[in-house]
């Protein structure tokens, strides 16, 4: 349970890491949104998509994030490949740009269909790659201090951006005790006779009710606990406070803004105008 | 001068189960409190009415000359620090110097000084390699180090430590009484209020005072309050090592002059 890799952050120097997090988390952002941009031919999906994908492994890869981090996050991918495979089998569709695939007694699978799956899940897969990238090199602080930097001017309409700033800093905070917490009540209820691993439904059920009911009362103290240790150290969400982490744009900070904006920019102006590179040069497209 | 000024504080959750029942007190400044009694007793309700955690209560209480009441509770947050009893869940920051600056923020400590004063606690209080640590790399001990290093931080006239040590080992138990000690050198003006259900530390203070059923039976030095060993010992309280030991002595006719008040003093007047 503890090596859940995806939000981790790696500890290293490098220039990914010294980049502020408002950056980051503006890049990820914007590329997050050009993985998803639809292009209007399967050879420009390809050529985009594979561009995105090499951009993004360079600059997982200068994270220095393990690679069997990344790998223990993509596995869970398998289910989602599956599920997607069955449906866009069994659903019919009318596309027909790639082939057919098979067609037996007027059931037609067309290739198209392996191709659109491949598609989403080559998308989720730089998703997780992009979001794995912001975590390993951002830390949960720095990650929190710029979504409240982005939330500050929605305070005209009375958002309390420091407060789900705040918010949010303490739940990443307690992740780790809520786990040790979690193995803790496991082990107490395990050694009281209680399977988690084996049995039928139910009794499956009734383990985790056992494992659950503790958990939450915990989390309740524990909140209740914090509440009142944050209280008596003047923590006041309607008053002011001074910071104790300042944060700075760089020259760098500027060039990766750009960089990404620019990588949006070509993709939705690609995507938007239904252009086909291969088509404009005289290549066969699909 | 009186830092504290507790007045007929009663304190029921509900009709039947009153916590605090008519406490009356004072603490003076400097001095080092110990409040014992065993569970339930109504220890930390008393904390949480001190820290202004509590408000329905009845009688009075005044800390530093000033009424608690909801105008007065920032105003006197800012003198009284508390370290809990569960060192994880005051854990604010996600690293020991954001633990630290916490309550320099809430105070509006600029940016500049706040540097400069999270070293200097987190080196008195023996944490000063550890500033960028994650609480998850740190022992009970040290999280409570911290705890300690944040509320020092803060500048408070009076610290109260509810059971700051019950949940760590002797070794961690020792250090941060050590802590305590070497702390209140520094600053003589410091006031510590420390409850606790362990006699031994209670041997350390300059007064105790013994709560039971949310009402105050003794209160007095230590070797006032623990020649009254049937009472101590009626609300499940026993007697800390030294005193054990110099009452067996006694009973078996054996004089020791009440100049010699710990186990250091004892031994020396016995090979003397």
């Amino acid at each position: 349970m503890t090596s859940i890799a995806l939000g981790k952050y790696v500890p290293y120097d490098t220039w990914v890491h010294r980049l502020d997090a408002r950056t980051k988390l503006f890049a990820t952002i914007l590329l997050m949104v050009a993985v998803f941009l639809p292009m209007p031919t399967w050879s420009m999906t390809l050529l985009f998509q594979g561009a995105l994908l090499v951009i993004i492994s360079i600059l997982l890869a200068c994270t220095k994030t393990p690679l069997s981090w990344i790998l223990s996050s993509l596995k869970m991918l398998w289910i989602m490949v599956i599920f997607l495979l069955v449906v866009y089998i069994v659903v019919p569709k009318s596309e027909n740009v790639l082939g057919i695939a098979w067609s037996v007694n007027g059931w037609t699978v067309y290739w198209d269909s392996f191709a659109e799956a491949a598609r989403i899940v080559a998308r989720l897969v730089m998703m997780i790659m992009i979001g794995t990238a912001l975590t390993s090199s951002t830390k949960p602080l720095d990650l929190t201090y710029a979504l409240e930097w982005y939330f500050t001017p929605l305070k005209v309409i009375h958002f309390p951006a420091a407060e789900v700033a705040m918010t949010i800093s303490i739940a990443l905070r307690f992740i780790p005790t809520l786990l040790e917490d979690t193995m803790r009540v496991m082990r107490a209820q395990a050694s009281r006779g209680v399977d988690f691993q084996h049995g039928g439904l139910f009794r499956r059920i009734a383990g985790l009710t056992s494992l659950i009911i503790p958990l939450f009362v915990s989390s309740l103290t524990r909140s209740q606990e914090l509440g009142d240790a944050m209280e008596c150290r003047c923590y006041d969400p309607r008053e002011k406070r001074t910071r104790y982490r300042l944060f700075h744009f760089r020259a760098a900070d500027f060039v990766i803004a750009f960089f990404a904006a620019a990588i949006l920019v070509g993709v939705a102006v690609t995507s938007g105008l239904h252009l086909d590179f291969f088509s404009m040069m005289g290549v066969t497209t699909l | 001068m009186n830092v504290v000024e507790v007045k007929d504080l009663t304190y029921a959750y509900t009709e039947e189960k009153i916590v605090l029942n008519g406490v009356s007190f004072s603490l003076e400044e400097g001095k080092y409190y110990c409040l014992v009694g065993h569970n339930g007793s109504g220890k930390s309700t008393l904390a949480k009415c001190l820290m202004g955690l509590v408000l329905r209560f009845e009688g009075s209480i005044s800390l530093f000359g000033i009424p608690l009441s909801g105008k007065t509770l920032r105003e006197i947050r800012s003198h009284v620090g508390i370290v809990f009893q569960n060192p994880d869940n005051q854990f604010v920051g996600s690293t020991v110097a954001d633990d630290i600056a916490f309550g320099l923020e809430n105070k509006r400590v600029p940016h500049e000084q706040m540097q400069g004063i999270i070293e200097s606690f987190a080196e008195k209080t023996g944490m000063i390699e550890h500033l960028n640590h994650e609480p998850s790399a740190l022992s009970g001990g040290q999280k409570q180090r911290v705890a300690i290093a944040g509320v020092l931080a803060m500048g408070p006239d009076l610290v109260i430590l509810d059971e700051a040590t019950s949940m760590l080992d002797p070794k961690g138990k020792n250090e941060i009484l050590n802590l305590i000690h070497s702390l209140r050198k520094e600053n003589p003006k410091l006031t510590i209020l420390s409850i606790t259900h362990d006699v031994e530390e209670a041997t350390r203070a300059d007064e105790i005072i013994v709560f039971n059923k949310g009402k105050i039976i003794l209160k007095g030095k230590p070797e006032e309050v623990f020649v009254h060993r049937e009472e101590l010992a009626s609300i499940q309280l026993g007697l800390p090592f030294f005193y054990q030991l110099r009452f067996a002595l006694e009973e078996q006719g054996m004089q020791i002059p009440p100049s010699v008040k710990d186990l250091e003093s004892l031994e020396a007047y016995l090979c003397r």
